[in-house]
């Protein structure tokens, strides 16, 4: 190992190509995810040792080609153009090898040595489609391997290529030329680009020259603070003008079209396309899955089943996790003598480390559920049938994906937008995500219908419940997208791939990247925000209550006139009036307290005030802190009333309306909370969501409450 | 050889599905240029319209043997002829 050379090799390629695949079969489990500095960019390295090698492989975002828009391309980009690496592996479709070529040749400019890896070569066997590749090599001046994940081809060629490169080294030429006369302005715009010694260090001058004819933001931004730049922009202005003027076109098309003729060129000689009339099973399923007809029911369908397996098949997992993290809490009380101490341990510690594992099932089933989804090629699809929907309220179809997982847990649907390539089309979807109504909010729900409405429209106004998040949610996402978030959002430009079969390994491998980016990224902020919710609702502790309880306490035992069974009663009745005084006095009982003239005006007082505030930590707890604070009544003495019953008695059924849709709108958990910071990676962007998500619920419950108050009168 | 008549261009959006034809131009700008160019969506190409989503938007293209789904506000920008 001491003595072992380490050969770094980037994995890049377009979207689609197997190119992850291909990298779980080379590095197996041996692999580190991370992210790529500065973005919420998922970066997965692998490593494997190979003869006296020690060989690091980066698999980059997918990418259609050098000139870059969403966070994934830049990052792909970046590394490729700027990372000392020593080789890249083109991987390459090889069933739609014509367009995923036009990759290779924007790597030849690079100057880069690649290596190319026709993948998917199973399948083009299927196909029938002929390719030479020891032609393809001559023509395109790299070595080319046949691969497949699938069939294990092609991968230790691949390895073995990796170190034969290494030991020496031969650099990979452009082996076409543009149009004659855009050439000659290439070559002369790189000479003038080669006085900057300085740059030529770390870029290509022909690249450069070429990425400024295309017109490529980057590059413009590189060179306009240089001095060079006075040389090179009336060059180029004035070479871009005469070009157009000949060619009659663009010169970004115009490069384009050449790389292009080149591609076409090259298979003409070396690949034979044996063309069959037989519909092909993409052909076929598409007609099935997404057909004017049953497009949009199958989609409902297959968004039902996914929910139905996060969701329910997770609530075992989930339920086994809480009630080991229980089982654990009362082994501690019950050993742990000081109270204090057993306290931080059970109600702060185990339970924020509990929170966070018993998220781990659903985010790992989601993100199965998505592998699946993208894995077979649906996902694209889903996106195509419903972005008509989505479109209207300003947001891209795969949101709606994010949206219905935000039905079940905000953190997994804040993790999925990942998949949406526009940073704007993220953001608003982040922020409309906390409408979705999620799990948890449920017992909130059910604890306020059920105490002020007949069973019989229970159901009916849960309904109204969820509709309204909906309704909300679509609202905002229009508003944000026509005010705050404004601008070009992401074009409806997309690849279907071809159905295929995702190898379980794959699929495994992808969850877990998920799941390790959840407890690296997330778990700690988690376990420090329960701490100091923890904190905040049992201190400071007050001494006088402490004190009177422990005398009452203490005569109640030494009453000699009651048996045990009635002392136990009214201990346990003073125990739970004491907390309940004691949980008044604490931090967020007092911040209740002083919050009430803010909520007086939506109906709600300061018992509802301080229930509210500690559903930040999680909303179920608004029920546990009502049923806390409701164990004593007005007069401070302990009521065995229920606390449905309590509700009603002490507040109008307006109050209840408002009290639905604030719970509905204010803003999610602490543990989503910090998730969502993590995935918007902006500051300002989190303050927003505060800020945001507060105030509508502010709003909207006062007008609830105002509305509804009008509506009585009649 | 006979010129063709500015009249004989339709934009892709005018297309049925199992309509051929053949680009013409791509008169996007910016980003949906750059998209198009990235995918190979170049002149000269052949393609076929697949299919539309339920909703009669986004549809879907058959071109250089992958489907391609874009939006009829992008597709308006790409200028067809028919062909066979």
């Amino acid at each position: 190992m001491k003595d072992s050379k380490t050969i770094e090799v980037l994995l890049a390629g377009n979207p689609n190509s197997g190119k992850t695949s291909l990298f779980n079969e080379i590095v197996g489990a041996n692999r580190k995810v991370g992210n790529f500095p500065g973005v919420t960019v998922e970066k997965v390295e692998g490593i494997i040792n190979y003869k006296d090698y020690q060989i690091k492989i980066i698999d980059l975002p997918g990418t259609y080609s050098l000139t870059a828009y969403s966070p994934e391309e830049i990052v792909a980009r970046n590394y490729l153009i700027a990372s000392k690496s020593n080789l890249i592996i083109h991987v390459i479709d090889g069933t739609n090898i014509e367009r995923n070529l036009l990759f290779s040749t924007q790597l030849m400019e690079l100057g880069k040595d690649f290596i190319i890896a026709v993948n998917i070569y199973d399948e083009v066997e299927k196909k029938r489609i002929k390719i030479n590749i020891a032609q393809l090599q001559k023509l395109i001046g790299v070595p080319v391997i046949p691969t497949s994940s699938r069939t294990k081809t092609g991968i230790n060629e691949l390895i073995d290529e990796i170190i034969r490169h290494n030991e020496k080294i031969n650099s990979v030429q452009k082996k076409f030329n543009y149009p004659e006369y855009l050439e000659e302005k290439i070559i002369e715009l790189s000479k003038i680009l080669s006085y900057d010694t300085e740059l030529i260090q770390e870029y290509s001058p022909y690249w450069l020259a070429v990425k400024l004819f295309e017109q490529d933001e980057f590059v413009y931004k590189l060179l306009k603070g240089r001095k060079i730049w006075l040389k090179v922009f009336p060059f180029l202005t004035e070479s871009s003008k005469e070009i157009i003027k000949r060619y009659e076109i663009d010169t970004d098309l115009l490069i384009s079209e050449a790389r292009y003729a080149f591609v076409k060129g090259a298979l003409a000689e070396t690949v034979n396309f044996s063309e069959t009339k037989k519909r092909s099973l993409t052909d076929i399923l598409d007609y099935i899955l997404i057909n004017r007809i049953s497009g949009i029911p199958v989609f409902i369908f297959f968004m039902w089943a996914i929910f139905q397996m996060v969701f329910n098949l997770g609530k075992y997992p989930t339920d086994w996790i809480q009630q080991a993290f229980e089982w654990l809490g009362d082994l501690i009380t019950q050993n742990i003598r000081n109270e204090l101490l057993s306290s931080v341990l059970d109600d702060g510690i185990i339970s924020g480390v509990g929170g966070v594992i018993s998220f781990l099932p659903n985010i790992l089933l989601l993100f199965f559920a998505l592998a699946i989804l993208e894995g077979t090629g649906y996902m694209a699809r889903a996106a195509f049938v419903i972005d008509k929907v989505m479109h209207t309220f300003g947001l891209h179809g795969k949101s709606a994906i994010s949206l219905i997982t935000g039905l079940g847990c905000s953190i997994p649907a804040f993790m999925s937008t990942r998949t949406l390539k526009s940073q704007r089309d993220r953001i608003t979807t982040l922020f409309i995500i906390p409408f979705m109504s999620c799990g948890a909010k449920l017992p909130v729900y059910i604890l306020i219908i059920g105490a002020f409405f007949s069973p019989k429209i229970a159901g009916t106004v849960l309904f109204i419940v969820y509709m309204t998040g909906i309704l909300l949610a679509l609202i905002s996402a229009k508003l944000l997208k026509s005010t705050i978030l404004k601008g070009e959002s992401e074009p409806f430009v997309m690849e279907l791939p071809p159905y295929r079969l995702p190898s379980p390994k794959s699929l495994l491998f992808q969850m877990w990247n998920k799941a390790a980016m959840y407890l690296k990224k997330a778990a700690t902020l988690i376990l420090i925000a329960s701490l100091l919710v923890w904190l905040a609702s049992n201190f400071p502790k007050s001494l006088n209550i402490e004190k009177s309880y422990g005398y009452q306490k203490e005569s109640v035992q030494q009453n000699k006139y009651l048996n045990d069974d009635e002392k136990k009663q009214i201990l346990s009745a003073l125990e739970k009036k004491e907390n309940s005084l004691q949980f008044q006095h604490s931090i967020i009982g007092q911040l209740g307290k002083i919050i009430e003239p803010v909520i007086q005006p939506l109906g709600f007082d300061w018992r509802i005030g301080i229930s509210l505030l500690t559903g930040f930590a999680a909303k179920e707890l608004v029920v546990s802190s009502m049923a806390t604070i409701y164990s004593i009544d007005e007069s401070g003495t302990y009521s065995s009333k229920n606390l449905q019953q309590k509700l009603r008695e002490n507040y109008p059924i307006q109050t209840a309306l408002a009290l639905l849709m604030f719970v509905l709108v204010y803003v999610p958990c602490i543990a989503a909370t910090t998730v969502f910071h993590r995935e918007a990676g902006k500051t300002k962007y989190t303050i927003f969501y505060f800020v945001f998500t507060i105030s509508m619920a502010w709003l909207l419950s006062l007008a609830v409450f105002q509305i509804s108050f009008l509506f009585q009168i009649n | 050889m006979r010129k063709i008549a500015e009249t004989d261009f339709v934009s892709l959006t005018s297309l049925k599905p199992g309509e051929k034809a053949e680009i013409i131009s791509i008169n996007a700008k910016g980003e949906i240029k750059k998209r198009l160019i990235d995918l190979g969506i170049l002149r000269g190409l052949k393609l076929m319209v697949v299919r539309k989503a339920p909703l009669g938007d986004p549809i879907i293209v058959k071109i250089s043997g992958f489907l391609l789904s874009l939006r009829k506000e992008e597709a308006n920008k790409i200028s067809v002829k028919y062909c066979e």
